[in-house]
């Protein structure tokens, strides 16, 4: 699945894996922010915004195919709403939805492929964002390949019995989700107790505390700066 | 039905993301007091169902097939607080891991998916879940989950000047209309099954009606409505809406086109996006304002 890559790709040990992910966090925030709002010359402006993730990806030795071929996921969508902006008669809008939304996609990336999601959700939750949700979304991630995985065998168990075509399907697929919700029920009650037996506190303990650094700082200040500084040039220029 | 960076203009992206910290934090609050600490693997567990959910198909007709999209699911089964917080929990993994919908849309994408979806999902469950009309309330709560997150979704788009003409709004409705009933179809019959393994999954909505609860689901309802009313009709619906109302400023508010953007910092339009911004977190606080009100008064009595 998806989620093998980007985890093997977020262990990295570039310069950019090292950052507190809040800096790397903020720095996003101001990416997305200043490309959203942008307007002008967006064609140059998205080239050079391109130019600069690729060579924020080669730095942190991401591949970087491979992240621009996981970013296409978006298009999908974003190229059917492209294709309704222009039937619309608005070509530049068109251009910009699809021009935003995969570079968008692409910064989401190259936070997430260089930070681990426990790190990422740890980061946010010393912003402020509740810890209750975050733990839940923590809890979520685990286990999301595990029930995945669950709920391929009752799949494939129905189908070796020659199960999906036949008449009563939808009865037969309702029961099936049924006992996975069943059973989602029942394996979190044991994940419960056996975290009890552990001695759970109610929160999860990191090992060594995140500093946010000197280098931090700066990485903020110049990833912050950048972009802004890209757009303006360009907006200039054009 | 995720909306992606780069679709919103910028006054409905900015605004929704300050009305979404407050109603995620009331929601989490509220299902934390539910739902202690010790039950978050609960939560995480039944956020990852739904995710694995999606690859169990429901055949429809012939070669067609829908899946479990889960918000009115879970708020019968786990309450809608907590059934809000798996949604949220779902929605920032879906944006963060699989690409699925944006960061700075993900204000838009939980008031739409995981508050005003769910809240509309449970709405008929609340009120008709001890009559003998609660399969069809339970039928009813999936295809208003899914029809009024869509709607919303929609009605956000237009707002921002996404053009539209009426026969892509039309064939979207459309499109939602199925996926809305599919989705009733599929809530009631899992809810059925489940019930048949073990009744005590289905939670009986509480005895005590709390006011507060009904209007919020209800206004919930009711934005979906306004929504289906700028969809249907758009972009002429929101021209008529500013004359008839005497408020021609509506107009120009909502479907500033991109131009308007370059006067961003001369000021008017700015000022007026911003007040736009600002109306619509003031009617999330109201909303939350009054709930929490009712809460108070439920807690007293």
């Amino acid at each position: 699945m998806h989620h093998v890559v980007l985890e093997r790709w977020s262990r990295g040990a570039s310069p950019l894996h090292r950052r507190d992910p809040r800096s790397k966090f903020a720095a996003l925030l101001v990416f997305l922010v200043v490309l959203a709002t942008a307007h002008r010359a967006l064609p140059l402006l998205a080239a050079a915004f391109l130019l600069l993730l690729a060579a924020t990806l080669l730095w942190a030795r991401v591949p970087l195919a491979g992240a621009l071929r996981r970013a296409a996921l978006v298009l999908p969508f974003t190229l059917l709403a492209g294709a309704v902006c222009w039937l619309g008669g608005d070509p530049a809008r068109a251009l910009s939805v699809v021009l935003k939304s995969y570079l968008s996609a692409l910064a989401v990336l190259t936070v997430v492929s260089t930070t681990p999601l426990p790190l990422l959700l740890r980061g946010l939750e010393l912003v402020g964002a509740p810890r209750f949700l975050l733990m839940v979304a923590q809890f979520l991630y685990r286990y999301l390949f595990v029930i995945s995985e669950e709920a391929q065998h009752m799949r494939s168990a129905a189908a070796s019995r020659g199960f999906a075509r036949r008449s009563g399907g939808f009865r037969a697929a309702a029961g099936a989700l049924a006992v996975l919700f069943a059973r989602s029920y029942a394996r979190a009650a044991e994940i419960h107790r056996a975290m009890l037996a552990r001695a759970f506190p109610g929160r999860f303990h990191t090992l060594g505390a995140l500093r946010f650094r000197a280098a931090d700082a700066a990485f903020l200040a110049l990833a912050a700066l950048a972009p802004a500084l890209i757009r303006a040039a360009i907006e200039r220029l054009a | 039905m995720h909306i992606y960076d780069g679709f919103l203009s910028t006054p409905v992206w900015a605004a929704m993301d300050v009305a979404a910290v407050p109603a995620v934090g009331y929601m989490v609050r509220r299902a934390q007091r539910e739902f202690d600490e010790s039950r978050i693997p609960l939560l995480g567990v039944m956020g990852a169902f739904v995710f694995a959910a999606q690859m169990i198909n429901f055949p429809v007709g012939i070669g067609t097939s829908g899946h479990l999209v889960g918000g009115a699911l879970l708020a019968c089964t786990l309450g809608p607080a907590a059934a809000g917080v798996v949604l949220c929990a779902i929605i920032a993994i879906q944006a963060l891991v699989f690409q699925d919908g944006g960061i700075l849309a993900l204000g838009p994408n939980l008031i739409n998916m995981a508050i005003l979806g769910v809240l509309a999902g449970y709405l008929p469950y609340y009120l008709w879940g001890r009559t003998p009309w609660r399969k069809a309330a339970i039928f009813l709560g999936g295809a208003l989950s899914v029809m009024v997150s869509a709607i919303l979704a929609l009605a956000e788009l237009l707002v921002s000047g996404v053009p539209m003409s009426r026969s892509v709004v039309g064939v979207s409705l459309a499109l939602f209309l199925v996926s809305a009933l599919l989705e009733g179809a599929i809530t009631l019959a899992v809810v059925q099954a489940l019930e048949a393994i073990q009744p005590g999954f289905v939670r009986r909505p509480a005895a005590g009606r709390s006011f507060a609860r009904g209007a919020l689901g209800l206004a919930a309802v009711v934005l979906a409505a306004v929504g289906f009313l700028f969809a249907s009709t758009a972009p002429d619906g929101i021209e008529s809406l500013g004359h008839t109302t005497g408020m021609d400023h509506v107009r120009r508010l909502f479907t500033t086109p991109l131009a308007g953007y370059q006067l961003a910092l001369s000021g008017e339009p700015w000022l007026r996006k911003t007040a736009a911004g600002l109306a619509g977190i003031a009617i999330v606080y109201g909303a939350c304002l009054l709930i929490g009100r009712g809460v108070a008064r439920r807690g007293r009595a």
